[in-house]
């Protein structure tokens, strides 16, 4: 049975965390996020779980990391100025695989930017976050109850993936206080996924012997399995390396079990990439994310109002893309396509790119302010 | 304590394929036991050489100061140690003295 | 006496890729001997480093080990030990990784108290990347980040590492290895944070560019600033300036981390409340 809940998006993703078993936070507070933080501290010791509030932004996703590859299901939370310390972290769980799902909690930027006010400025940097090549998974909440139901496949995801994923949160959705319906706990618990485990006898392990597009399979510490993890280019067994072949297989097989795997399935999971509402008859496209796509639904309903045939497309996983929507999308309404979002074009360029027009209709704001479905229905009916 | 056992009759003994010839064993060696000889065929040319294992007293500092787990020393149940004599201490010096080769040689 | 060591250590990836006569390999052979000593089983202990030759620690012994970024192996360490309360984690770390890049960390590892066996390796340079400054190389010195020479004033580990309130702090060399395996001991026995800083030598960098070109050279001159607790104690100020003085220099009895995290949960499974009262520091 469906559970109503009243709450905030920052609490509601940090009860998802631990109903999806996690028993570990390490973080550092920061405003928009801190919230997300305070409900771990709370929540997790009442299930045996561990909590900690560390130095910095880097040893916050450190620890977090740490205790994630000793086998205990972890996560952070923060800001874009904590994304941007953690950089070097968070490469180090791609190429390690080590799976850790990071909050991002978004407000105005860059640098210290605006930290009370909303924005959806981390989206270029969720997919690039470190250096290097590797392969993103990056989900927007649009909603209250997807705070909840998107950091639980976050979860998941990271488990399946073996690797660090992150869910975005406008601050306005962190801090919004409502109504939320949640899936019954006896269904998410079914829901959940966990790591792959070798069962055969240690001397057989390698951990990183995986096939092209398959994840690691890391054993839990402490279990008689013993292998190295390191963040440097690594072989079948964990150990460095710089043989050619072997780097040339480690970065393939890096990118490839997202970003191949999500291509050839249509989809990283069972569940929706996108939202579509009133897409089937319509002659414009909204295309929203976040914060921005309720607006965008109240937008559509007011432009049907007034005889517009208006329909919305919302990603919810960003990253990777769900690009072949987004090129149907293209293909059929053209240069009828209206893209609105809280920065100066991040996923409009991942949309250009995979539409290869650039004829699209934008309503772009950075600062720090929210966008009315008002502003929104003023330059659609422009296009018109 | 996980012990290995020594081969018969030896006090010392070395696994020649993990020395890399620092000199540090034979700078301990208190008694003259070691010393370095020419090898060309390894690193930096040298290899450790257990030339008088007779004189040697099993003080295990060669043991607990090689970096690279190449020279063991039996335990005291294994082996009859020898005394630390004048003469090994004067051949232990001169030996050092000797950019840690066998004077003469 | 013939030791076992090949048991705990990863034989196939030998010989190692530190330099001949690095003072590194010592030190892992006293770990090594060390953990044996306290019956540790490998498959309880996890050993986390950093970056450098140092790092390169974690390779060679055979049980989970985990190869960090810079400076970050407390905070990863500190993850793997919250998460594993009942398990043994050793972190190994240089100069640079733990009093440069990673000085907040080790700070905060010190203050908070929570059982980690940490061990910096100094060897007064950054080795791996070829001989620039750390901050422990002593002025006047020749690195290729001081050509002219180092101008930087150093850093004392220990002094910081008691500073920031660590229970355990100890230093040694590697110039006496049956010294350091006994701190080595006294360091995993003792329940809290335990900093061992063991000073190393690096003639292959800071020795052969300052007129030290050979192992024990390098050892001499480590040998000739360092003295025991006890003599240092005795000491004229002037005298204790060029100084490091050796032992066990701190141990205290202090609550651990993650007991105290113990006390958190229960009170959050409706037990007994926290308060100031538990503490006898007050501030």
């Amino acid at each position: 049975m469906a559970r109503e809940v009243i709450s905030t998006g920052n609490e509601l993703a940090s009860k998802a965390a631990i109903d999806a078993g996690a028993r570990f936070f390490g973080g550092y507070p920061i405003t928009p996020s801190s919230e997300v933080m305070h409900v771990a501290s709370d929540l997790l010791p009442k299930v045996g779980g561990k909590f900690i509030q560390m130095e910095d932004e880097i040893a916050g996703i450190s620890v977090a990391l740490g205790a994630s590859m000793s086998g205990v299901k972890a996560y952070t939370a923060t800001s874009g100025p904590g994304i941007s310390l953690k950089s070097e972290q968070i490469g180090l769980g791609f190429i390690a695989e080590v799976p850790l799902v990071i909050i991002n909690v978004m407000r105005g930027g860059p640098s210290t930017g605006l930290p009370t006010r909303v924005s959806q400025a981390d989206i270029g940097q969720a997919q690039y976050p470190t250096h290097g090549d590797y392969a993103s998974i990056t989900l927007c909440a649009g909603s209250l109850a997807e705070c909840y139901t998107q950091t639980v496949r976050a979860f998941n995801l990271a488990e399946k993936y073996m690797t660090p994923v992150f869910v975005l949160l406008d601050e306005t959705i962190g801090h919004m206080h409502g109504k939320a319906i949640l899936p019954d706990l006896e269904e998410v618990e079914k829901s959940i996924v966990n790591r792959a485990e070798f069962t055969g006898d240690p001397k057989d392990y390698k951990p990183y012997d995986a096939k092209m597009n398959e994840p690691a399979v890391l054993n839990p510490f402490f279990k008689g399995y013993r292998y190295h993890v390191t963040g440097l280019h690594h072989g079948v067994t964990g150990f460095p390396t710089e043989d050619a072949e072997q780097c040339e297989f480690n970065i393939e097989r890096l990118v490839g079990k997202v970003n191949t795997v999500a291509a050839e399935n249509d989809g990283l999971d069972d569940l929706p990439d996108y939202e579509e509402y009133m897409l089937d008859d319509a002659e414009v496209c909204l295309i929203a994310y976040g914060s921005i796509g309720l607006g965008a639904y109240e937008a559509v309903q007011k432009l049907r109002a007034e005889g517009i045939k208006a329909g919305m497309f919302r990603p919810i996983t960003l990253w990777p893309s769900p690009a072949k929507k987004i090129k149907e999308i293209g293909e059929r309404f053209k240069d009828k396509i209206f893209i609105t979002e809280l920065n100066m074009g991040q996923y409009s360029r991942e949309i250009e790119r995979i539409i290869k027009r650039n004829d699209f209709t934008t309503l772009l704001k950075a600062n720090g302010r929210p966008i009315a479905p008002a502003e929104m229905v003023e330059k659609v009916k422009g296009m018109m | 304590m996980g012990f290995m056992t020594a081969p018969a009759n030896t006090p010392v003994w070395v696994d020649e394929k993990r020395c890399k010839a620092c000199d540090i064993c034979v700078s301990v060696c208190p008694s003259g036991t070691l010393v370095m000889k020419p090898d060309p065929m390894s690193t930096l040319g040298a290899m450790v050489q257990v030339v008088r294992p007779e004189d040697c007293i099993g003080c295990n500092d060669c043991e607990l100061s090689c970096p690279d787990f190449a020279i063991y020393v039996a335990q005291k149940s294994e082996f009859k140690f020898a005394k630390l004599t004048d003469a090994a201490k004067a051949r232990a010096e001169a030996i050092k003295a000797n950019n840690f080769r066998e004077p003469g040689v | 006496m013939a030791f076992n060591y090949d048991e705990y250590l990863r034989v196939d990836k030998m010989p190692t890729l530190w330099c001949w006569g690095c003072g590194d390999g010592v030190i892992l052979k006293s770990v090594v001997r060390a953990i044996e000593k306290v019956g540790w089983n490998m498959d309880d202990v996890c050993v986390v480093s950093g970056i450098g030759c140092s790092g390169r620690f974690s390779s060679y012994i055979n049980c989970n080990t985990v190869h960090t970024t810079h400076g970050r192996t407390i905070a990863y360490a500190t993850g793997i030990k919250l998460a594993n309360p009942d398990k043994k984690v050793i972190v190994v770390a240089g100069d640079g990784d733990s009093l440069a890049i990673g000085g907040n960390h080790t700070i905060h590892g010190c203050r908070r108290n929570i059982d980690l066996n940490f061990i910096l390796i100094n060897n007064f340079i950054y080795g791996l990347t070829n001989s620039q400054i750390s901050p422990t190389t002593p002025q006047g010195m020749w690195c290729v980040s001081a050509k002219n020479g180092n101008i930087d004033p150093t850093f004392n580990g220990c002094k910081l590492a008691e500073g920031a309130g660590a229970s355990f702090v100890a230093r040694e060399s590697m110039i006496d290895p049956k010294k350091l395996e006994k701190v080595l001991v006294a360091g995993f026995q003792h329940k809290g944070f335990s900093f061992i800083e063991v000073l190393s030598n690096c003639h292959i960098n800071l020795g052969r560019k300052n007129k030290m070109n050979n192992a024990m050279e390098n050892l001499a001159w480590i040998d000739s600033i360092t003295v025991s607790k006890r003599k240092y104690d005795e000491m004229s100020e002037e005298e204790q300036l060029n100084k490091l003085p050796t032992g066990v220099l701190r141990q205290v009895e202090q609550d651990e981390y993650c007991e105290l995290y113990d006390r958190v949960i229960a009170a959050a499974q409706g037990g007994k409340k926290i308060t100031q009262d538990d503490f006898v520091k007050k501030i």
